[in-house]
C-alpha cells in the first residue's frame, strides 16, 4: 500500500440528492463533508481510524434496513444516502438523549463551553427536555457533593467522567498516533472510566493532544482551566519557538498576558499533533522573571539604567574598539530561536556597520575542532528533508538521534510510516530511545563509534554488492578511504555483531523509499563531520533522493540563521545579495566560528561579543573554556528574556522581547519559511530584537537608512537566494574513526542534552514544563545501577577531570551500558562543568552514603 | 511476584495458541484469577510482561470483565445476571431474596467469608433465566428453594473441605473450557 493518492479509484454516490465523486476508501461522512453536507459526529477524526463508537453520525443508507455509522461506512458505488431525514432526525436525538442521561450540565462553569462538540450538537440536533426519571448515574465529589469529581491523572491532564462522551478519541490518540501507554479506557459502559493505569499518570510529551481532541470537557488542561472564557481570548497564529520542526501553534491571549498554545494542524509538518514543549513551551513569555529594565555593569555590580543609555554605551564601546584595535575584534553571537528578521539585522549589524565577520549561531556544538564542517555535513544539513513525506517511507534508518526528543514531530511521523506503511525502521544510537518498539533492530554502538558502525555499514554494503550505480573498482576504491579497514575490525570497534549489520545493509538496499536520517548526537559529536561524510558515502551507494538523506537542525531558527548567512564564511552569492541588500561591501577578514570566538576572547584577540537571545555560558557543551572565555572578555553585552550564566557575567544586559511578542518568521529544519504574528506587545522596558538592532545600528552610525517596513521582505529575499548544494553522486569522502580520548580512570560516558520536556534554557520558565521534571538527574541504566549499588534516587557524585556535581539518580529501562545523561535545561546546576575537550564526556560516579 | 511458575507455564502455554500477544490478555487473567482468587494491578503487571504487552492493556481488560473480582472476596463469588432477560424472569427478587438470606448488601462479603454476592451483565445463560454463576459452574432457574438448597450444599460443602485440609480459597481449575476462551 504505497501511499500514491493519484491512481486511486473514484467512487460515485448520492447524497441528499446530490451526486458526487469521491476516493475509494472515503467514508461516508468525510463524503458529505466535501460537498458542504454536516454530519454531526463525536468520535470520528480525520487522523484515527473509525471505530464508530458514538453513534451520532447516523444515516440513512438505501439497502441498509437500520441507520448506518456514516463514519465507518466505506463510500459503495450507486450508494444513496439520506442525512435529514424524519427517522434520522429522531434517531440523533436518541442518542443525544442518551448521552446526556449522566451529564452534569455544568457547561456554565466549564472550561470547553463555547467550543464543544457536545454543546453545539445538542444545540442543532437535540431535544430540550429528557424523558428519563430515574437517578442519574454520576460520579460524586464526596467531599464536596458535586459532581466535578475531578481528578488530575497527569501533571497537567484533569479528567471529569460525568462529561465523557466515550469516544475514545484520547486512548486512541495516545495508542495509535503517540504509540504511549499511559491512558486506558477502564471498566466499561456507563461506568466507563478515562484514566491512567493503575499506580502511573499521563506523562507522556504528546498528552496536551488529549486534551485538545477531546470534543467536550472531560479532559481539560491545568494551564487553561478556570482562566479565560475561550471567546473573550484573542487568538495569533504563531510556530513553536524551541525545536527546529515548526509545529504550528494558536496561542490564546488578552491584554494581559498569554493563556494557551493549541495546535493549528499543519499537515506538512505536524499533522495537527503538537508536542507538549510546543504546547506549554510559550509559558516563559509570561514569567514573572522578565528582565524588564536593561542593565549596566559599574564597579562590579550590574546597575538599572535607561535604553539611551545602554544604546549609547554599547555604540561607544564598539567604535572604540573598532577604531583602536579593528573590527575583527568584536564578535556576535545569536540564538538559534531569534526570528528571521532579527538575525538579519543582526548581520547587518556585524558585517555593514562594524565589519567584522565574527558571527555565529551554531552555540551548541564542541568545539570546531577540524575547522567548519564538512562539505558533506552542510549538503545534508541543507538537504530539502520533507517531514509528510516520511510517512511513504518502507524503509528508516534513524542515526544518531533520540527522535522523540530531538524532533517530536518527525518521530509522529515516523511512528505514522511505520503504522500505515509498514515501514522497517532501523535506529543506530549510542543508547536506546523510545523509537524502540517500533524498530526492526535497534543497535546501540559504543560511546564515541558512531563512525565506526557507519564504516561498517559501508563495507557491509560494498562486501554483499550491494550498491547501486557505482563499478566494482569505484566500490574497491570507497573501501580503502574506510578506516577500520574492513567489516569485522569495525564492527568489533561499535560493538554490533557483523550478521546484524548484514542484515540492516541488506534491508536498506532492498528498500524502495529508503531514508536515513541524523539527529542530536551526531550534531552534538565532535567529529560529527566524519559522521556526515559516512552518511554522505551511504546516500550516494544506496542512491538515495536527496530529499531522503538529511541531517536535522536543532532549533526553531537554526536554519533560518543559516540561510541569512549568521556564520563566518559566506558563500559568494549570498555575499553579493547581502551586500546589494544593505549597499556596503562586506569585510574581507576571515570571520571566527563560536568556538574560535571563545578562544579569540581567551587569548584576549578580541575584546567585545554580543549574545543576543543565546546563553553559551549554560549551553556551550565546555563550561570551563567557555567561562574562562567570557571572563576575559573586555566588553560583554547580554540581550536575553532573563537573567542567565552569561547575562550576568555581562557589562551590558537588555531586556528581549520574546518570539511571541513581535511578528516574525522562522526557517523550519525542512527549509520551510513559516511566518508568525505577534501576539501580546511586550511589557515596558522590553524591546524586541528588530528594534533594538536597529536602535544600536543608528548609535553607531546615525548616517544609517532604515526602512522596516521592507525587512520582512529583504528578509524573504535572502532567504530564498540561498542555494541548496546537491549531492554529488559520484563523489565519496575518506571516513575515519576518531580516536576516543584517554579516560582509564573515568569509565563512564557522560551524553548531554535536553530533558524529553524541555529544550533549551528558555524552558525552565515554563510552569507546566516544569511539572514533568524541575530539576537535574542522572540518569543510568539498570544494569550499571546494579553493578554500583544505586536506588532510584539516591545521591551519586559525577566526577570528570574538568569538575564535579551531585545529582540524583534516574534509573531507566531506556539505558544500557555504561553511558549516562544529564538534562541541561536546569540553571540551578552547572552540568557543563564536567565537559571539556580534555575530558572529552568521561566521568567517574560514587555513590554518596544516605545521610 | 505473585504468580507461581505453575501458572506461569499454563499462561505460556496457552499464548502459545494465539498468532498476537494480545489475545493471550484473557486466558492469562483467568490462569492468574485462578490461582490467586482475585486481580490487582500487581498482577496485571506481571502479566503484561510475561506475555510483552502494556501494561494498561492489560489492567484495561481485567477491568472490563466482572467476573475477574478485583477484591479479595468469600470463598463462594455469586455472580448473580442482572441482565434483560434475567430482569423479566424475576432476578431483582432473587437478588433481594439471597442479599436478606445471607444479611449483606451488593458487592458486600458475609461475615465467615464464605460468601461474596455481586450483580453482572448477561452471562448467556438466558434459556434458562434467571441464573447466577459459582466458580465455573451455572446454577439455573432460579426459585427461592433452588437459592436455599444451594446455599445450605455449600455451606456443608465447606465444612468438609476445612476438616480435610486447610482451605485454599482457590476456585477449581479443572474445567478449562469455561466460557473464557470465548
Ligand atoms: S475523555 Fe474525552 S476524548 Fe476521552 S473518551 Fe471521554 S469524551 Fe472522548
Ligand atoms: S462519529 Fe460515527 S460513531 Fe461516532
Ligand atoms: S440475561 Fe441473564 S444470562 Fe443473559
Amino acid at each position: 500500500m504505497s501511499g500514491n493518492g493519484n491512481e486511486k479509484e473514484q467512487i460515485t454516490l448520492t447524497i441528499d440528492g446530490q451526486e458526487l465523486t469521491v476516493d475509494k476508501g472515503t467514508n461516508v461522512l468525510e463524503a458529505a463533508a466535501q460537498i458542504g453536507i454536516e454530519i454531526p459526529y463525536f468520535c470520528w477524526h480525520p487522523k484515527l481510524d473509525s471505530v464508530g463508537a458514538c453513534r451520532m453520525c447516523l444515516v440513512d443508507v438505501e439497502k441498509i434496513p437500520k441507520p448506518a455509522v456514516s463514519c465507518a461506512t466505506e463510500v459503495m458505488p450507486g450508494m444513496v444516502v439520506k442525512t435529514a431525514t424524519d427517522e434520522i432526525i429522531k434517531a440523533r436525538r436518541g442518542v443525544l438523549e442518551f448521552i446526556l442521561l449522566n451529564h452534569p450540565l455544568d457547561c456554565p462553569t466549564c472550561d470547553k463551553g463555547g467550543e464543544c462538540d457536545l454543546q453545539d450538537n445538542v444545540f442543532n440536533f437535540g431535544i430540550d427536555k429528557s424523558r428519563q426519571t430515574f437517578t442519574r448515574k454520576r460520579v460524586i465529589d464526596t467531599q464536596t457533593k458535586t459532581t466535578f469529581d475531578d481528578k488530575r491523572i497527569g501533571p497537567e491532564v484533569w479528567r471529569n467522567m460525568n462529561r465523557c462522551v466515550t469516544c475514545f478519541k484520547c486512548t486512541r490518540f495516545n495508542k495509535e498516533i503517540a504509540g504511549e501507554w499511559d491512558l486506558g479506557a477502564f471498566q466499561r459502559g456507563s461506568s466507563t472510566v478515562i484514566d491512567a493505569p493503575p499506580g502511573e499518570q499521563i506523562d507522556n510529551l504528546y498528552s496536551g493532544n488529549v486534551v485538545e481532541i477531546c470534543p467536550v470537557g472531560a479532559l481539560t488542561n491545568n494551564d487553561w482551566r478556570y482562566k479565560i472564557r475561550n471567546w473573550k481570548a484573542t487568538k495569533a497564529d504563531s510556530i513553536c519557538s524551541h525545536d527546529a520542526d515548526g509545529q504550528n501553534i494558536t496561542l490564546w491571549y488578552d491584554h494581559r498576558q498569554l493563556f494557551r498554545a493549541t495546535s493549528r494542524p499543519n499537515d506538512a509538518i505536524d499533522d495537527g499533533w503538537i508536542c507538549n514543549i510546543a504546547r506549554y513551551g510559550y509559558q516563559y513569555i509570561n514569567s514573572p522573571d522578565r528582565l524588564t529594565k536593561p542593565l549596566i555593569k559599574k564597579g562590579g555590580t550590574q546597575v538599572e539604567a535607561t535604553w539611551p543609555e545602554a544604546i549609547e554605551l554599547i555604540a561607544k564601546k564598539f567604535s572604540k574598539i573598532k577604531g583602536d584595535k579593528g573590527s575583527v575584534c568584536i564578535a556576535g553571537l545569536l540564538g538559534g530561536n531569534q526570528s528571521n528578521e532579527t538575525a538579519y539585522l543582526f548581520n547587518q549589524l556585524f558585517r555593514s556597520v562594524l565589519h567584522s565577520n565574527s558571527v555565529d549561531y551554531r552555540l551548541e556544538y564542541t568545539g570546531l575542532t577540524d575547522g567548519e564542517h564538512s562539505e558533506a555535513y552542510n549538503c545534508l544539513y541543507d538537504a530539502p528533508f520533507q517531514i509528510s513525506s516520511l510517512e511513504t517511507a518502507d524503509c528508516v534508518l534513524i542515526y544518531g538521534s533520540n527522535l522523540i526528543k530531538d524532533h517530536p514531530a518527525v518521530n509522529l511521523r515516523l511512528r505514522k510510516a511505520y503504522r500505515k506503511n509498514d515501514a522497517k525502521v532501523y535506529t543506530a544510537n549510542p543508547v536506546e530511545t523510545k523509537s524502540g518498539d517500533i524498530s526492526t533492530d535497534e543497535l546501540i554502538y559504543n560511546p564515541d563509534c558512531g563512525t565506526a558502525f557507519l564504516v561498517a555499514l559501508t563495507h557491509a554494503l560494498i562486501d554483499g554488492k550491494l550498491y547501486k550505480n557505482i563499478d566494482e573498482a569505484k566500490a574497491a576504491e570507497i573501501k580503502s578511504l574506510l578506516e577500520p579497514s574492513n567489516l569485522n575490525e569495525a564492527a568489533t570497534r561499535c560493538g554490533i555483531e557483523v550478521d546484524r549489520i548484514n542484515y540492516l545493509a541488506s534491508d536498506l538496499a532492498g528498500a524502495k523509499n529508503l531514508f536515513i536520517l541524523g539527529g542530536d548526537y551526531l550534531r552534538a559529536s565532535s567529529d560529527r563531520s566524519r559522521q556526515a561524510n559516512a552518511l554522505y558515502n551511504l546516500a550516494n551507494l544506496l542512491d538515495i533522493p536527496d530529499s531522503n538523506s538529511a541531517i536535522l537542525a536543532s532549533q526553531a531558527n537554526s536554519k533560518g540563521a543559516r540561510f541569512l548567512g549568521l556564520s563566518p564564511q559566506l558563500p559568494a552569492k549570498l555575499a553579493k545579495t547581502l551586500a546589494d541588500k544593505w549597499g556596503t561591501t562586506l569585510p574581507e577578514s576571515t570571520g571566527c566560528n563560536t568556538s574560535e570566538i571563545l578562544k579569540g576572547a581567551l587569548e584576549e584577540e578580541i575584546d567585545a561579543v554580543f549574545v543576543m537571545g543565546a546563553n553559551p555560558g549554560m549551553r556551550y557543551p565546555d563550561g570551563p573554556f567557555v567561562d574562562a572565555a567570557l571572563d576575559k572578555l573586555d566588553f560583554l553585552v547580554v540581550a536575553d528574556l532573563f537573567e542567565t550564566a552569561t547575562s550576568l557575567k555581562a557589562d551590558v544586559v537588555l531586556p528581549l522581547a520574546g518570539w511571541s511578542e513581535a511578528d516574525g518568521s522562522y526557517v523550519n529544519l525542512s527549509g520551510m519559511y513559516q511566518k508568525f504574528s505577534r501576539a501580546l506587545k511586550p511589557k515596558a522596558g522590553i524591546k524586541a530584537g528588530t528594534e533594538i538592532l536597529q536602535l544600536l545600528m543608528t548609535a553607531i552610525d546615525p548616517q544609517l537608512k532604515f526602512d522596516l517596513s521592507s525587512l520582512s521582505q529583504n528578509t524573504r529575499d535572502v532567504i530564498d537566494s540561498w542555494a541548496i548544494p546537491q549531492r554529488d553522486k559520484e563523489k565519496f569522502f575518506p571516513v575515519k574513526q576518531a580516536h576516543i580520548v584517554d579516560h582509564e580512570a573515568f569509565p563512564y560516558r557522560l551524553l548531554i542534552g535536553n530533558d524529553l520536556h524541555h529544550y533549551g534554557y528558555l524552558t525552565e520558565h515554563c510552569p507546566s514544563l516544569m511539572k514533568f521534571a524541575s530539576e537535574p538527574y542522572v540518569e543510568l541504566s539498570t544494569q550499571l545501577a546494579e553493578k554500583l549499588g544505586i536506588d532510584d534516587g539516591d545521591l551519586l557524585r559525577i566526577e570528570s577531570t574538568s569538575g564535579k556535581l551531585v545529582l540524583k539518580s534516574k534509573i531507566s529501562e531506556f539505558f544500557e551500558g555504561d553511558v549516562i545523561f544529564i538534562p541541561n535545561n536546569f540553571s540551578a546546576v552547572d552540568v557543563n562543568c564536567l565537559v571539556s575537550k580534555e575530558t572529552g564526556g568521561w566521568v567517574k560516579i560514587e555513590k554518596l552514603d544516605d545521610k | 511476584m505473585i504468580l507461581t511458575t505453575t501458572t506461569i507455564d499454563k499462561i505460556k502455554t496457552r499464548m502459545a495458541r494465539y498468532p498476537s500477544h494480545r489475545s493471550a490478555i484473557l486466558p492469562a487473567l483467568t490462569e492468574a484469577y485462578r490461582q490467586v482468587g482475585n486481580l490487582n494491578p500487581a498482577i496485571y503487571k506481571e502479566i503484561a510482561k510475561i506475555i510483552r504487552v502494556p501494561y494498561v492493556e492489560v489492567a484495561e481488560a481485567a477491568s472490563f470483565y466482572t467476573m475477574f473480582p478485583k477484591n479479595e472476596t468469600g470463598r463462594y463469588l455469586l455472580q448473580v445476571c442482572h441482565n434483560i432477560s434475567c430482569s423479566l424472569r424475576g432476578a431483582d427478587n432473587m437478588l433481594l431474596y439471597i442479599q436478606e438470606k445471607l444479611g449483606i448488601k451488593l458487592g458486600e462479603t458475609t461475615k465467615d467469608n464464605l460468601f461474596t454476592l455481586i450483580s453482572v451483565e448477561c452471562l448467556g445463560g438466558c434459556s434458562a433465566a434467571p441464573m447466577l454463576q459459582i466458580d465455573d459452574t451455572y446454577y439455573e432457574n432460579l426459585t427461592r428453594e433452588k437459592i436455599d438448597s444451594l446455599i445450605a450444599d455449600l455451606r456443608t460443602n465447606a465444612a468438609h473441605k476445612n476438616q480435610e485440609a486447610p482451605s485454599t480459597a482457590t476456585p477449581d481449575s479443572d474445567s478449562t473450557d469455561s466460557k473464557d476462551d470465548v
